[in-house]
């Protein structure tokens, strides 16, 4: 009886603590106008994707080739102009952001899962097979990242599928040093011990005491890397190795685009915008969010 | 590139720590190998997932399907990977990476005549960025939070933004198009190679001076810093002396790792202004299913990357004592 | 006549921080005559470094600023000086030995080239000359000049700080501002280091400010101590005066929270409670929340200098009345 009082008063007082430090980490967040400011920006991005049908219609404005009104400067009728085919340019950036925020989110996550996996395991570890994964992960960071998403994808084939292995794979390195630097930091401390002498399994370690208590440079890092992904993505399309047209993407918006610059610059000038603020919003709230969990660094 | 090299050593060999520098580079060349070794078979793995019957695609549609079965047999796909890999890589040594599907030329010519272009677009591209972001990530940190660091840090976080494409397009429009100042495109002496540089160095520009700024921030908060002020060494001198070299040495790490982030925005900005360089050469390849030339390119621009950070690893020596210790 | 190497007069100095006001020297004075050694002792956070940068015009500003008060050292009015005038004085006339040796030397300059910096920025010498010289300081502070192309990290603390020594004292400075320059050394290596420290100051005829927390080092090098809380100076007076005839309470308490060799079995008694909030200074005296000898005037009022001699003071309420008045040893 006595255990369990004691058990669930831990349990609150780990709960208010958890809370209370999330609550610390917001304050510091909110003082960085530069990171209030990258999360406005991004909410209204996010706003835009979930709300698209609403705003749009994906068949008429986005997709529909309509070659009387090709080439249209911005004005009432469409907002950012159309581009050559007579498609509206507000309506297929709209769709754009479902596109770039999606594929952002899922290669950063199959990154984060397969490289974290190698580097909480390498860290765990470490000896012998920290040696061999790091060694590994040596080779893939030989190649540049863009350049290794370049040659996954003109191996396996465009499409939005391939793209996100691509991209994911080629962060992979990244997050996995990360994660295990993140683990080294945290696996020789005591309470890491304790799970050890109480008997807990290695897996239970890593999932619910390591990687838990290293999550703050692992959540800058995904969130800068998102921002890198869409980047990547848009880049990729706009070499006609990932979305393919006519679905609506920034990069390939752009790479559409081109030919007309001479005379329609708008046509360039606002799927660039919506990289660059989609971007720089990702890259705010991640510097921010560094400043705010590590208040040392500043 | 080994004009470079040779450079160094002799740089090095004057500063009379010869010795344990070349007994550094030497061992950074033995841990360069496995790691060349494994990513071109890396790179050849991931090629050779490629679908599709490269045989019957040299053939073209009138192959009748023995003709498809022999060249198969003479071109070695039947065999297992390891021995294709083997095989490359005996060929590679002797310079020669095989011939290209599309045209039958030989790929390490092709890619000998264009990788000059993708130097000297890099090289430039690289010298403009170390020369502009050293100076202002310094003067950044010097003036921590005056007008010229919240500015010069809003646009480099802008910088690192913008996708270099985008950035090559807009000043295509202002720079080509509307004040026609520099060609749009091609390769024509140095007036072509402006707007492709500046494209290309923009992202690198900004994220070292970046790094510049915070590594300078945390080397003029060090003791020997103050030292140094208190035994009378002037503002400026404090700055260019001590705390510039140590601060140089987290940044050069970054420099060599935006290396990379170059190359890879070379093959966009190739494809935007149209320079004849390996990047464009790659693009064009992956379109034209052209496997040998991408398998080339992608060789190239990794041991580019891989030499560009031996060197990186040689100025870090070069800069920091506590490297050349180890290796005595 | 005296000759006055280092004149402080009521120097105030306060930083001015995200936070909040922190009022760190609160019109201090201070006096170092020539070949003389003030140990200035205190807790952290008592504004002893800040004290000791006023003098090298190196708080960084902002935060830091120097609201009030006069420097005067070797007849210059240091606060009133350019800064390039300054660069002239720094490692000329004083220079300064800080606290942690690891952190101190430059990492990527070899230790001759630290030291003959310094030589050629004051002294009209040759590259080589200045390179002669610092051989030479080096093997004063014992250490082969064999060593001087070697780097900071091949040598250990206790040889780091001998090279900051040899650095501190290339250019013969007036007065040398050591910032507890033992506290991060071992025991053994401390002694050594406090010798030769007290053996340079005499061959060179210079005087020094010794900050420090340790009255063993005091009783050691000092000819004379001042004692530091809350950014005043509390008592000061020489060596025996504070030893023998202890004054403020907070003196007291320092001497009762170290062991005596002399009585193992005596009990130590700790200052209770903590400094006083840096922040928020008390109107009165600032040491009052911790006094055990506080009366109700202390709350309120900021106490005065009392003199009990030519040299000795202290600012305490217990005296204002009654200057015989005897602390009792913090028995109760």
């Amino acid at each position: 009886m006595n255990a369990d009082v004691l058990e669930i008063k831990t349990e609150q007082l780990l709960k208010t603590k958890k809370r209370s430090q999330l609550f610390d980490v917001w304050l510091r967040l909110k003082k960085s106008k530069a990171a209030i400011a990258g999360l406005l920006l991004i909410g209204i991005f996010i706003f835009m994707a979930i709300l698209a049908p609403v705003l749009v219609s994906y068949e008429d404005d986005a997709l529909k080739m309509n070659v009387r009104v090709r080439l249209q400067t911005p004005g009432s009728d469409h907002w950012f102009g159309t581009d050559e085919l007579g498609r509206d340019i507000f309506a297929r950036i709209v769709y754009g952001t479902r596109i770039s925020l999606f594929v952002g989110i899922i290669s950063v996550s199959i990154a984060l899962t397969l490289g974290g996996t190698l580097g909480a395991i390498a860290g765990y570890y470490g000896g012998k097979i920290d040696n061999i994964i790091m060694r590994f992960l040596d080779v893939l960071l030989a190649v540049p990242a863009v350049l290794l998403a370049i040659t996954i994808v003109a191996a396996l084939g465009a499409s939005m599928l391939n793209l996100m292995i691509a991209v994911g794979v080629s962060n992979i390195p990244g997050f996995a040093r990360v994660v295990r630097a993140a683990v080294l930091s945290v696996k020789d401390q005591e309470f890491i011990e304790a799970a050890k002498a109480i008997g807990a399994k290695d897996h239970t370690i890593i999932l619910r005491h390591v990687l838990p208590n290293s999550m703050a440079p692992i959540i800058v890092f995904a969130t800068l890397k998102v921002a890198t992904a869409i980047m990547a993505t848009a880049s990729l399309s706009f070499l006609g190795l990932g979305i393919q047209p006519p679905t609506p993407e920034w990069g390939s918006m752009l790479a559409g685009g081109r030919s007309y610059i001479r005379d329609h610059m708008y046509i360039v000038l606002y799927p660039g915008m919506a990289i660059v603020l989609t971007v720089l919003s990702l890259n705010l709230i991640g510097d921010g969010l560094r400043d705010a969990l590590d208040p040392k660094l500043k | 590139m080994y004009h470079f090299l040779i450079k160094f050593i002799a740089v090095i060999k004057y500063e009379q720590i010869g010795g344990t520098v070349l007994k550094y580079i030497i061992r950074r060349l033995l841990l360069l190998l496995p790691v060349m070794l494994g990513v071109i078979f890396l790179v050849f793995f991931i090629i050779s997932l490629t679908p599709g019957n490269v045989a019957s695609m040299i053939l073209g549609d009138g192959a009748t399907d023995e003709r498809i079965v022999e060249l198969r047999e003479e071109m070695g796909l039947n065999d297992p990977l390891i021995i294709q890999y083997g095989r490359y890589m005996g060929s590679l040594l002797r310079g020669d990476m095989g011939v290209s599907y599309a045209d039958g030329r030989s790929v390490a010519g092709e890619i000998g005549q264009r990788f000059p272009n993708t130097f000297k677009l890099t090289i430039t591209a690289i010298i403009l960025s170390v020369l502009i972001s050293i100076p202002i990530g310094v003067i950044s940190a010097t003036k921590q939070y005056s007008i010229f660091d919240n500015l010069g840090m809003i646009l480099a976080l802008i910088g690192i933004s913008m996708p270099s494409f985008w950035i090559g397009l807009i000043l295509i429009i202002a720079f080509s198009l509307n004040l026609g100042w520099f060609p749009s495109g091609g390769m024509s002496g140095v007036m072509s190679l402006i707007l492709p540089a500046f494209t290309l160095a923009i992202a690198s520009t900004a994220s070292i001076t970046r790094t510049t700024r915070s590594s300078m921030l945390e080397v003029i908060r060090q003791d020997y810093i103050n030292t140094a002020k208190a035994k009378g060494v002037s503002k400026n001198k404090v700055i260019t002396k001590h705390a510039l070299r140590n601060a140089l040495i987290p940044a050069i790490t970054v420099i060599g790792l935006e290396f990379g982030v170059l190359l890879g925005g070379a093959v966009l900005t190739e494809t935007v202004f149209s320079w004849p360089g390996i990047g464009r050469l790659m693009v064009q390849s992956i379109q034209r299913k052209d496997t040998p030339m991408v398998l080339g390119c992608i060789i190239v621009f990794t041991l580019s990357f891989s030499i560009v950070n031996l060197l990186i690893d040689i100025l870090y020596a070069y800069l920091d004592p506590r490297i050349k210790e180890n290796y005595k | 006549m005296r000759n006055k190497v280092l004149e402080i007069k009521n120097l105030k100095i306060r930083y001015v921080t995200d936070d909040g006001i922190v009022e760190a020297v609160n019109g201090i004075d201070m006096l170092i005559e020539k070949g003389r050694t003030l140990g200035l002792v205190g807790e952290t956070g008592a504004g002893k470094t800040t004290t000791a940068m006023s003098i090298l015009r190196l708080i960084p500003d902002p935060p830091g600023e120097i609201i009030s008060g006069d420097i005067i050292l070797d007849n210059i009015k240091l606060l009133e000086i350019s800064e390039n005038e300054m660069e002239t004085i720094r490692g000329r006339l004083v220079s300064m030995i800080f606290q942690d040796p690891m952190t101190a030397l430059n990492p990527s300059i070899c230790v001759g080239e630290q030291i003959s910096e310094a030589i050629s920025i004051h002294q009209d010498v040759t590259k080589e000359g200045a390179k002669e010289k610092a051989r030479e300081m080096l093997e004063i502070v014992g250490i082969p000049g064999s060593r001087m192309e070697e780097y900071p990290h091949q040598f250990s603390g206790g040889m780091k700080q001998r090279v900051i020594i040899a650095i501190a004292l290339s250019c013969s400075p007036k007065l040398l501002i050591a910032d507890e320059p033992t506290t991060a050394l071992d025991v053994t290596i401390q002694a050594q280091v406090l010798e030769l420290m007290k053996e340079l100051k005499e061959k060179l005829e210079m005087s020094m400010l010794m900050i420090t927390h340790d009255l063993g080092v005091v009783a050691e090098v000092c000819d004379d101590v001042a004692i530091m809380y809350a950014g005043r100076i509390v008592e000061q007076g020489n060596l025996e005066e504070i030893f023998k005839y202890t004054k403020h309470p907070y003196t007291e308490g320092l001497f009762n929270s170290i062991p005596n060799i002399d009585d193992r079995k005596a009990e130590l008694i700790p200052i209770r409670g903590l400094m006083s909030d840096p922040y928020n200074l008390p109107d009165g005296c600032s040491f009052c929340d911790r006094c055990d000898y506080a009366l109700d005037i202390c709350q309120t009022e900021k106490p005065k200098k009392i003199y009990f001699s030519g040299t000795h003071f202290s600012e305490c309420h217990l005296y204002s009345g009654n200057s015989d008045f005897q602390l009792n040893c913090g028995k109760k």
